[in-house]
């Protein structure tokens, strides 16, 4: 019996070996004891916080303010509702209600009760999560498959017009589905935080660990390159749209990589000024970060293009890119409203939605999730 | 014993941090992990996570594992108990296999009539036979890592060795 057992084929014996020990190995790796090295991480943070801050002090777009308020919290003359979005393309919000889509002029479906969501890479699905369940959806909210998983977190979609995948996190780590449900997948055990899809050909994806960022080929386990994040909890893991820049955002840095993980720029933000979001501009290399000083909030520009900035009093939480780059969408929960702000000198610079929460039909602020360009 | 020795070695260089010690760890045990999870689930794919997994349990656990026990059947275990759960699941959630989307194969792979006897089983049952006659479990020691009584254990793998047209 013990011969016959033995002697059955199973398939992909080989590979599979070696992809569990590429797993493992890096599993192990991020089991070695950290205090050791956190002291020695410290003295390069210092120093540098001091670097970030003149660059910050030196950078161009910080010196355009678009608009200061400074006793009235949120933008005079909001519109009460959202009547339209000032550039083309669709946006995918999370609030208490579900995920909805909010179409260019201005309507809204609710697509369920889903907690976060991510577009497919030409728009025509949403892949969407909440508690124990990943589900694939129609625009429209109908449902083509589903998956039972715990804890689902992150999910990102990636891919041509006829093979995607979707990345997602569950309890036990960072799994990969192919993009009609099937083949699902552990890539990587124990992730935690923040992935990525890097835009174009193949299935690259970045992720952190609680020493690293990490890109990794996810059609082989290999891993492309790896290099130190970060300290504090990530916040915002993003790609430019070509695909040759990694942002790595926490509350205390600001990090970005090229394509083969040497960090081109980085820009803490000087103490007590945590950052709160950061994006890539569409078609560019230039990123706009959200930040938060006591009672004052800001988004400004880092790059070679000129970025109006936005200033208000009290909590920004995100800042999300019009698919273009001509527009961006500062979320502001002190003051209810979303704004839109024009990214260059113009004749209109801003538009303010106010009510927002009550538009959808939550008790805390919504999310942005994602916006996409229309076909 | 010598070998007793090596692995015993070999779990206090990998507490210990050596990557070394870890993969020999791995490579000695994978096969029947793998094999096992596969002659469980009869699902290549499931198996693979199955393993991974329980190697992944194994390491999170390496600082508190006593040394004096076998790591072997301490793995296998946490395996054939996975890939139990793993078929329930499946079952639960109603999943089939897209069976007509792939290739007839060429030639008829090695011991597919026995896999064949193996899938007329329910994976409790299998589970039994695979612990028993692969990983060499004994009666007793299945009872305990499976919580079954071991009047249980004794009847399936009964019935098994009669699915599969065996004596013991």
């Amino acid at each position: 019996m013990k011969h016959e057992l033995e002697r059955i084929e199973v398939p992909g014996e080989h590979e599979a070996r070696e992809r569990a020990w590429s797993v493992l190995e890096f599993a192990f790796a991020e089991r070695q004891p950290v205090e050791r090295r956190a002291r020695m991480v410290r003295p390069a943070i210092a120093v540098a916080v001091v670097v970030a801050t003149l660059a910050a002090v030196l950078s161009p777009p910080g010196r355009a303010v678009l608009d200061e308020i400074r006793e009235a919290v949120g933008v005079e003359r909001a519109q009460p509702a959202l009547f339209s979005l000032p550039a083309p393309g669709r946006l995918l919000v999370a609030s208490d209600a579900g995920l909805w889509v909010v179409q260019q002029d201005g309507s809204k479906r609710l697509l369920g009760p889903y907690r976060e969501g991510s577009w497919s890479p030409f728009g025509r699905f949403v892949v969407a999560s909440r508690e124990n369940e990943l589900a694939a959806l129609e625009p429209d909210g109908d449902v083509r498959w589903t998956l039972a998983r715990r804890d689902v977190r992150f999910p990102r979609w990636a891919g041509t017009e006829t093979d995607t995948r979707i990345a997602y996190v569950d309890r036990s780590g960072l799994r990969i589905v192919a993009g009609d449900g099937t083949a699902d997948r552990l890539l990587v055990a124990g992730v935690r935080g923040p992935i990525a899809w890097r835009p174009g050909s193949g299935f690259v994806l970045a992720h952190v660990t609680p020493r690293s960022v990490r890109v990794l080929d996810a059609s082989t386990r290999k891993l492309l390159w790896q290099a130190p994040r970060p300290g504090g909890r990530p916040t915002a893991l993003e790609w430019s749209s070509n695909g040759r820049r990694l942002l790595v955002l926490s509350p205390a840095a600001l990090y970005v990589y090229d394509a083969r993980g040497r960090m081109v720029d980085q820009n803490d933000p000087a103490e007590g000024w945590p950052n709160v979001d950061a994006a890539f501009r569409p078609d560019s290399a230039d990123v706009a970060v959200a930040r938060v000083h006591g009672s004052q909030s800001t988004v400004f520009g880092l790059g070679r293009l000129p970025l109006q900035q936005f200033n208000g009093t009290g909590e920004f939480r995100e800042v999300a890119w019009a698919p273009g780059g001509r527009w961006y969408l500062v979320t502001w929960p002190t003051a209810d409203q979303w704004v839109f702000v024009r990214a260059e000198s113009g004749r209109q610079r801003i538009r303010a939605i106010s009510n927002v929460t009550e538009q959808f039909r939550s008790s805390s602020f919504p999310r942005i999730e994602g916006w996409i360009a229309t076909d | 014993m010598r070998a007793g020795r090596d692995e015993r070695a070999r779990v206090r260089g990998a507490q210990r941090g050596s990557a070394s010690d870890l993969e020999a760890l791995f490579r000695t045990h994978w096969p029947r992990a793998f094999r096992a999870a596969y002659l469980v689930t009869h699902d290549a794919g499931a198996a693979e996570d199955i393993a991974q997994e329980s190697f992944l349990a194994a390491i999170r656990a390496l600082d508190r594992f006593d040394r004096r026990r076998p790591f072997g059947p301490w793995l296998h275990r946490i395996v054939v108990n996975r890939a139990i759960d793993w078929t329930r699941a499946r079952k639960l959630r109603g999943e089939v296999e897209l069976v007509d989307s792939l290739p007839a194969p060429e030639a008829a792979p090695a011991g597919g009539e026995t896999l064949a006897a193996l899938a007329k089983l329910s994976p409790e049952h299998r589970a039994v036979v695979v612990m028993r006659y692969l990983l060499e479990f004994t009666p007793g020691e299945i009872a305990e890592a499976l919580d079954l009584p071991r009047g249980t254990v004794n009847s399936r793998l009964r019935r098994g060795l009669d699915a599969l047209g065996d004596e013991p």
